[in-house]
């Protein structure tokens, strides 16, 4: 029976390697240096073998490291603003962005969706502590975190050079998150997934931005006495030289 | 014209720091105060995370004391003995501090009770002051002078523990300077303030003593707080930015020296009235923060479980 169905499935291959992609990035590592204030991946790709254009999308998700999310509301008590009520979302991404093709409810079902975590309000928490109604909780960090830059769905943002190049912007604020972020491309025929690609990068500092932080945290007395020793130093150098003025 | 700061992680403007430290220097050396009470909250403005902005002031002001302590200690007005008093209730104020910052940060009430702390605090002290100056300015105008120095008060005189404090010309008891200097320490963890502006009246209306000493005395023990608060700061709650410290402090040193000298054209009891209206402008800022309805009553933060 085995021998028979790799046969089969040797004989049947051409007919099913049928439409795939092909991806890269512009880059696989974004590098914190005194200077960064945020950059732009590209994500491009190339269908192979493509088939008709219609029932056909692209998906381009980039999720960055888990975090937790806590969500704090405020509440006015002898008049002034407090935080009270919390909830926090374990296990959702630091960064996310999502360009299709078309609207997301247009290429795919809401179960399909869900399953690959496609689109803002498809992205479940891995955990919710709180001990009140998570809803509006969520949808206030998800639309603070679209403020910020780091939450982002952008359907109809992918462009096509050709009948199968494309490419897309993804804009990374200087506010997002160090760590290992991936990018996945998901190719759809008829609202099913046919082919996933998955490529990391990473956002890491680099320089002298990166040895003052490795510093704060392996030798914080160090570090600490540093900076009271710079302070010191440029409060003493100052009176010096303004008696030397002076005088 | 943009810096990344790698504790603050953020991208800022550093001409605009050095502008900061430029213009708080200046007041501070103008007022002979710290400034930490100015700059927290502007650094916060511009959208530092106040654990970062409370960390990173106290080096700034230490930088601006410095050459006022130098000059104070040139004329032999600094009583180290009560200034090293002062700083071991200081140490101890510190470290309640430091771990009230820390529990704050994970309970979310860390700007609350920054904001709450600075409204009370400078609401009173600068309300103490405007009232102050400006019976001293009245006075002075219907000639009639201000009594300068009493006795000790009668409850600091009933306290054990007396010591001589040469310097001061005072023999006290250790436990008034030891208990303000433990509060001015906890205010110094959670404001990141020196605290100049508490311990200077301290000095004056509770311990009595000269004003000739006061100054150089409130200096030496505001920079040893501020330095010891720094390194506590840095290893509690990692939150010593040294880059942002190196831009404001760049600018503080430079502005202090310039403030000192507009500061001896002007006389002292016009110089507290300003200091007075400023304190209090301040508070009131912040006290419209607290009060006022908030754009949006939710708020995010990112990071791993604290």
């Amino acid at each position: 029976m085995r021998p028979l169905f790799l046969a089969l499935l040797l004989f049947a291959a051409p007919a099913l390697a049928a439409e795939d992609i092909v991806s890269g990035l512009s880059q696989d590592q974004i590098e914190i240096n005194s200077s960064y204030t945020g950059a732009d991946i590209v994500v491009f790709g190339t269908i192979e073998r493509p088939a008709a254009p219609q029932g056909r999308d692209i998906v381009v998700v980039v999720r960055g490291p888990d975090t937790q999310l806590t969500v704090r509301r405020r509440d006015r008590i002898a008049g002034v603003w407090v935080n009270r009520e919390a909830a926090r979302f374990q296990g959702m991404p630091a960064f996310y962005f999502l360009a299709a093709t078309r609207p997301l409810a247009q290429i795919a079902g809401p179960e399909v969706l869900d399953r690959y975590g496609l689109g803002l309000s498809h992205l479940a928490p891995a955990t919710v502590i709180t001990h009140h109604d998570p809803q509006p909780f969520r949808e206030a960090a998800l639309r603070q975190l679209r403020a910020r830059g780091l939450y982002t769905e952008a359907p109809g943002s992918i462009d096509f050079h050709s009948e199968g190049l494309f490419k897309t912007v993804v804009p990374i604020p200087a506010a997002a998150a160090r760590g290992q972020y991936n990018v996945e491309v998901y190719l759809f025929r008829d609202g099913n997934v046919v082919s996933v690609q998955s490529t990391p990068f990473f956002i890491d500092q680099t320089g002298l931005e990166r040895r003052l932080y490795t510093l704060a945290h392996n030798s914080p007395t160090a570090y600490g006495f540093a900076a009271v020793l710079m302070a010191l130093l440029f409060g003493w150098t100052a009176s010096v030289w303004m008696r030397r003025m002076g005088s | 014209m943009e810096i990344y700061l790698p504790i603050a992680e953020m991208s800022v403007n550093w001409v605009f720091l050095i502008g900061l430290g430029l213009g708080v220097g200046f007041l501070s050396g103008l007022f002979g105060v710290g400034g930490g009470f100015l700059m927290t909250p502007l650094l916060v403005f511009y959208g530092i995370p106040s654990t970062v902005a409370v960390g990173t002031t106290l080096s700034h002001v230490a930088a601006s004391s410095v050459s006022g302590a130098i000059t104070q200690w040139r004329r032999r007005a600094i009583d180290f003995k009560m200034a090293g008093i002062m700083l071991s209730g200081g140490v101890a104020g510190t470290l309640i501090g430091v771990w009230l910052v820390d529990h704050l940060r994970r309970q979310g009430q860390m700007d609350l009770i920054v904001s709450l702390s600075y409204v009370l605090l400078l609401g009173a002290v600068g309300a103490i002051m405007l009232k102050e100056s400006l019976d001293t300015l009245k006075a002075a105008r219907g000639g009639i002078v201000a009594p300068s120095r009493a006795v000790a008060r009668p409850w600091i005189m009933a306290l054990p523990l007396k010591t001589r404090f040469r310097q001061s010309r005072l023999y006290i008891s250790v436990i008034p300077p030891i208990v303000i200097g433990v509060f001015v320490g906890m205010l110094s963890a959670i404001m990141g303030i020196g605290g100049g502006f508490i311990v200077v009246p301290a000095m004056i209306y509770i311990l009595r003593m000269p004003t000739n000493v006061v100054l150089g005395t409130s200096l030496a023990q505001i920079i040893a707080i501020a330095a010891i608060t720094t390194v506590l700061q840095a290893n509690t709650n990692y939150a010593v930015d040294i880059l942002l410290a190196f831009f404001l402090v760049l600018g503080g040193v430079v502005g202090a020296q310039a403030g000192v000298r507009a500061g001896a054209k002007l006389r002292g009891e016009q110089l507290r009235f300003l200091l007075a209206m400023l304190v209090l402008l301040v508070a009131a800022r912040l006290a419209w923060g607290l009060v006022a309805t908030p754009a949006d009553i939710y708020s995010t933060t990112l990071g791993a479980p604290d």
